[in-house]
C-alpha cells in the first residue's frame, strides 16, 4: 500500500506545491528546479507515457491476432503499420547525408516519406470526414424548437455567411426584408391577430422599400443588417460574453481540481 | 398543396448519402471554376496585421507551430502569409513546435516559402527551426525561463551556441513578438497563460475555426493582439498584405459550401414544420 | 522520384479508403483505419524519442564532452553503442549538454512506466504519472486562475473615464458594448451556479445568461462548419494534385477501382441470402 498509494500521493503533493510556489516564491533553488530541470523531467516522462501507450496498443492488437478475435485480420494492418513506422524511425534512414535525430523531418528520408504519404492523408482525411457529418447534422438535427434554439441558429447562420466572401455580396436590404418577415412571425405569435401581423409586415416592407430608394440601395447600409459587420459585432460582443462566462467557469473548475490534486483529495490517477 | 407538403416531408427523410454527395460536389466544383469573390478583413484579422506592421525592424519573432496535417488547410496558409510578411519586413524568425507534426509543417514552410521566395535569407541568421520538444505547457515554461536549456541543438542537430541569431536569446523575454499557429492543446491558450501574460511579451495568434471561441475572450480583452480565424482568416490576412495564396483560393468553395449548409438548415426546418403540422392534423 | 509517385498512389488509396466510409462501413475503411492506428503509434514513438529522450535524456547522461572510455559509466555506454550506433554514436552524445546524473531519476521513473505494461507491475506507472499530474496541477492552478479568471474579470470592467467613447458602435469599444459584455458574462456565470434553485430574479438573470451562451454556441457551430469545410477543401486540393499526369492520374484510377470493388461487393451481398 505504501509503494502503490502513499508514495504517488506524496509525489503529486510535493511536485505540485513546488511548481505552484515556483510562481510566487523568489527562492533561487526552487525557481531553478521548477523552471529548468523539473520541466525537463516532465517532458521526459511525457515521452515515456507515449511509449507506454504505443506498447499497450501493440499488446492489444497482437493479442487480438493471436486469439483470432473478430476482425483480427485488420489488426495485422495495425501491427504492420506500427512496425513500418518503427523501421522508418530507427532502422532505415533513407538518406545518409542526414544525421540520426534530424532524419525525422530531413529531406529524402523514409520517415518523412511515411509522414507525407501515409500519416498525412490518413489523419487529414479522418478530420475532413466530419465535414459531411456536420452537414448532415445541420439538415437533420438543427431544429427551431424554442427561443434558445432560434438564437443559436440565427447566430450560427450569421457567422457562417458573414465570415466568408459571399457574405459581402448579400445586401443589407435583403437581410432587412428577412428580418421584418421574421419579426412578423413573432408579432403573429404574440398577438394572434392577422390584421396586426399584416399591418406590421406590409408597413415594414413598404418603409424599407422607401428607405432603400431614398438611400440608393447601398449594399452595406444600414450597417446593422450588413452580414460582415453584423457578424463581427456578434463575434466580438455577445459571443465573447458567453465564451468568457464559459472560460471563467472552466478556469475556476481547473483551479479547484488542481488544488484537489495537490492537497491529495482527488486521487483518480491511482484509480480511486 | 398536399403534393408539395408530401414532397417536402419526403425530402426530410432523404438518405444522408445524398447530402454527402451534394457537399462533395459544392466543395469540388468551385475548386475547378473559381468565382473570384472579394475578401473583406474582419477587425481581429486587421489587428494582427497592424501588430505585425508596427514591429520595429529586425524584431525577434517567435513563431510556434502547433498543428499537423489534420488542420493544415486552415493554418498553413496563414503561416505562409505571415512569414512572407515578416521576412519582407526583415524580421528574424525563430520557429518552435509544441506538436511533433509542427516540425514537418515548419520544414514544409521553409522549403516552399522561405527557400523559394527569399533566397537571400539564410538559415541561422534570418530564421531558425528549433524544432519540437514534448511536454506542452512545461515546454513553454522552459522557453520562458531558459530556452537554451531546452534547445541545446536545433531541429537539424546544429548546436544552438553556433547559430548567430541565437546570440542574446536566452529566455522568452528576449523576443519582441510571439505568433502561435495553434490547432488545440497545447497551443494558444497555454502560450497566453504561461508566456505572454506572465512576461508581457505581445502575442497574436492564428487558430483553427473550432478553437476561435476558446481564444476570443483573450483577444477581446487585449491579452492577444488579434486572431486569424481558420482558412477565411488566412485569406483575409493574404488580402491585407496583398499576396493572394492558398487561403484565398479556397474561399469560393468555402462560401458556396456555407450557403448550401444554410439552405440545408432551412430545408430541414421546413420539413420539420410540415411533419409537425401533419402530426397535429391526425 | 519514383518514391514520390508510389507515395502519391498510396496517399490517394488511403484518402479514398477513409472517404469510402461515407458510403458504408467497409473493408477499405477498416484497413485504412487500422493502418492509421499503427502508423500513428510508431510515428509518435519515434518523434518523442528523437526529439526528447535521445538528445535531452541520454544526451545528459552520456555527453560527449565528458567522454572517458576507461570509466565504468561510459563502459555501459560503449556496450549500448555496440548494440546500436544510431542512438548511441561512438564517443558519447553531442547535444551540447553537461553530464547530469540526476536525470537517472526521471529515466528510472520512465522505465517503471514502461514495465507497467506487464499486468503484475501495472502500479509501476503510478510514480511517473504522479509526477506529471503534480506538475500539471501546479502549473495549471496558477495559469488558469491568472489568465482565465482574474484577467477576464479585469477585461470585463467598465471604463467610464474615456470621454471619447461613443455610446454605441458596431465595431470597436462603446458604452453599450461594454455593458452588454459585462451583463452577458455575469448572467452566463450565474447560469453555471447550480447551488441555488434558478427561480425568481436569480432565475431570470440566469435565463438571460442562457441566451448569451446560446449565441456563443451558435457561433461555435458556425466555426465548426467553417473548419470542417476548410479541411475538406484541403483534402480535395491534394486529390486534385495527385490526379496530375505526373502522378499518372492516381486519383481517378484508384477511385474507379475502389468504386468497382465496392459495387461488386454490394452486388454479391444482394445476391446472397440474408443471414437469419
Amino acid at each position: 500500500m505504501f509503494w502503490k498509494r502513499t508514495i504517488p500521493i506524496a509525489i503529486v503533493a510535493t511536485v505540485g506545491f513546488l511548481t505552484l510556489f515556483g510562481w510566487f516564491v523568489d527562492e533561487p533553488h526552487i525557481k531553478n528546479f521548477v523552471e529548468d530541470d523539473a520541466t525537463q523531467w516532465y517532458d521526459i516522462l511525457a515521452s515515456f507515457a507515449i511509449f507506454l501507450g504505443a506498447l499497450n496498443l501493440l499488446k492489444m492488437q497482437s493479442q487480438k491476432i493471436l486469439k483470432k478475435q473478430t476482425g483480427w485480420q485488420y489488426s495485422i494492418f495495425a501491427v504492420g503499420g506500427f512496425i513500418f513506422a518503427i523501421i522508418a524511425g530507427f532502422v532505415i534512414k533513407g538518406n545518409d547525408a542526414i544525421q540520426w535525430g534530424a532524419h525525422v523531418t530531413g529531406k529524402g528520408t523514409l520517415f518523412k516519406w511515411m509522414f507525407e504519404f501515409m500519416f498525412t492523408p490518413l489523419s487529414a482525411t479522418m478530420f475532413a470526414l466530419l465535414a459531411f457529418f456536420v452537414a448532415s447534422a445541420s439538415y437533420r438535427a438543427f431544429r427551431i424548437r424554442n427561443f434558445e434554439a432560434t438564437l443559436l441558429l440565427i447566430s450560427g447562420i450569421i457567422i457562417m455567411l458573414g465570415r466568408v466572401p459571399i457574405g459581402i455580396k448579400i445586401s443589407a436590404w435583403f437581410v432587412l426584408y428577412l428580418t421584418i418577415l421574421g419579426i412578423g412571425v413573432v408579432v403573429n405569435n404574440a398577438f394572434k391577430n392577422k390584421q396586426i401581423t399584416l399591418g406590421f409586415v406590409v408597413g415594414g416592407l413598404l418603409l424599407t422599400t422607401i428607405a432603400g430608394f431614398w438611400m440608393g440601395w447601398p449594399v452595406d447600409q444600414p450597417a446593422l443588417f450588413y452580414l460582415p459587420i453584423l457578424q463581427d459585432w456578434i463575434y466580438n460582443i455577445p459571443n465573447v460574453a458567453g465564451a468568457r462566462a464559459i472560460m471563467m467557469g472552466i478556469g475556476l473548475g481547473i483551479f479547484a481540481t488542481s488544488m484537489r490534486y495537490i492537497l491529495g483529495i482527488e486521487k483518480s490517477y491511482i484509480g480511486e | 398543396m398536399n403534393g408539395i407538403l408530401n414532397f417536402i416531408s419526403r425530402i426530410g427523410q432523404l438518405d444522408r448519402r445524398w447530402i454527402f454527395l451534394i457537399i462533395a460536389l459544392v466543395v469540388l466544383i468551385p475548386l475547378f471554376f473559381p468565382l473570384g469573390l472579394p475578401i473583406r478583413a474582419t477587425e481581429s484579422t486587421r489587428l494582427v496585421w497592424e501588430t505585425v506592421e508596427n514591429l520595429e525592424p529586425e524584431s525577434k519573432v517567435l513563431l510556434s507551430l502547433e498543428y499537423g496535417p489534420s488542420t493544415k488547410p486552415e493554418l498553413h496558409p496563414m503561416v505562409f502569409a505571415l512569414v512572407r510578411r515578416l521576412l519582407k519586413n526583415d524580421h528574424k524568425i525563430y520557429m518552435t513546435c509544441l506538436w511533433p507534426d509542427g516540425q514537418f509543417m515548419a520544414e514544409d514552410l521553409i522549403e516552399k516559402v522561405i527557400e523559394l521566395e527569399f533566397p537571400d535569407k539564410s538559415y541561422g541568421e534570418d530564421y531558425v527551426l528549433l524544432g519540437f520538444r514534448p511536454g506542452g505547457e512545461a515546454v513553454i515554461k522552459g522557453i520562458v525561463s531558459n530556452i537554451r536549456k531546452l534547445y541545446t541543438v536545433d531541429a537539424r542537430n546544429l548546436s544552438v551556441d553556433e547559430i548567430p541569431m541565437m546570440e542574446a536569446v536566452n529566455q522568452f523575454k528576449d523576443f519582441d513578438f510571439l505568433f502561435s499557429a495553434s490547432a488545440g492543446f497545447p497551443g494558444t491558450v497555454e502560450w497566453v497563460q504561461y508566456a505572454s501574460d506572465p512576461t508581457g511579451v505581445p502575442m497574436s495568434t492564428g487558430t483553427t475555426s473550432i478553437q476561435v471561441n476558446e481564444v476570443m475572450p483573450y483577444v477581446q480583452g487585449g491579452q492577444v493582439k488579434g486572431i486569424l480565424a481558420g482558412m477565411p482568416g488566412a485569406a483575409e490576412y493574404e488580402a491585407l498584405i496583398g499576396v493572394p495564396g492558398i487561403g484565398t483560393s479556397g474561399m469560393d468553395a468555402q462560401s458556396i459550401a456555407h450557403v448550401v449548409i444554410v439552405l440545408f438548415i432551412i430545408f430541414g426546418n421546413v420539413a420539420y414544420f410540415v411533419e409537425r403540422k401533419k402530426a397535429k392534423k391526425y | 522520384m519514383s518514391g514520390e509517385i508510389l507515395g502519391a498512389w498510396i496517399a490517394v488509396f488511403l484518402t479514398l479508403a477513409i472517404f469510402s466510409y461515407l458510403y458504408k462501413d467497409n473493408a477499405f475503411y477498416k484497413i485504412a483505419e487500422h493502418i492509421f492506428v499503427g502508423i500513428s503509434a510508431g510515428y509518435w514513438t519515434s518523434m518523442f524519442f528523437w526529439t526528447q529522450i535521445q538528445p535531452n535524456l541520454f544526451g545528459r547522461l552520456w555527453p560527449s564532452k565528458q567522454y572517458d572510455a576507461d570509466s565504468f559509466w561510459y563502459g555501459i555506454y560503449d556496450a549500448l553503442s555496440w548494440i546500436n550506433t544510431s542512438i548511441f554514436p561512438a564517443g558519447g552524445i553531442d547535444k551540447g549538454h553537461e553530464m547530469h546524473l540526476i536525470y537517472l531519476l526521471p529515466f528510472a521513473l520512465g522505465i517503471m512506466m514502461l514495465l507497467s505494461v506487464f499486468d503484475k507491475l501495472s502500479w509501476f506507472a503510478r510514480w511517473g504519472i504522479a509526477y506529471t499530474v503534480g506538475m500539471a496541477a501546479g502549473l495549471r492552478a496558477y495559469g488558469y486562475l491568472n489568465s482565465n479568471v482574474i484577467a477576464q474579470v479585469r477585461n470585463s470592467t467598465l471604463n467610464f473615464s474615456d470621454p471619447d467613447l461613443p455610446f454605441f458602435a458596431l465595431i470597436g469599444n462603446s458604452y453599450f458594448n461594454s455593458i452588454l459584455l459585462l451583463v452577458g458574462t455575469i448572467s452566463g456565470l450565474l447560469y453555471f451556479y447550480f447551488s441555488k434553485e434558478q427561480k425568481g430574479v436569480f432565475g431570470k438573470v440566469a435565463r438571460v445568461g442562457i441566451y448569451f451562451l446560446m449565441v456563443s454556441f451558435g457561433a461555435s457551430f458556425g466555426f465548426a462548419v467553417m473548419g470542417r469545410i476548410s479541411l475538406l477543401i484541403g483534402r480535395f486540393v491534394d486529390l486534385i494534385t495527385y490526379n496530375d499526369a505526373y502522378y499518372h492520374h492516381a486519383t481517378i484510377w484508384v477511385l474507379i477501382l475502389m468504386v468497382l470493388a465496392l459495387g461488386y461487393s454490394a452486388f454479391k451481398e444482394k445476391g446472397s441470402p440474408k443471414p437469419s
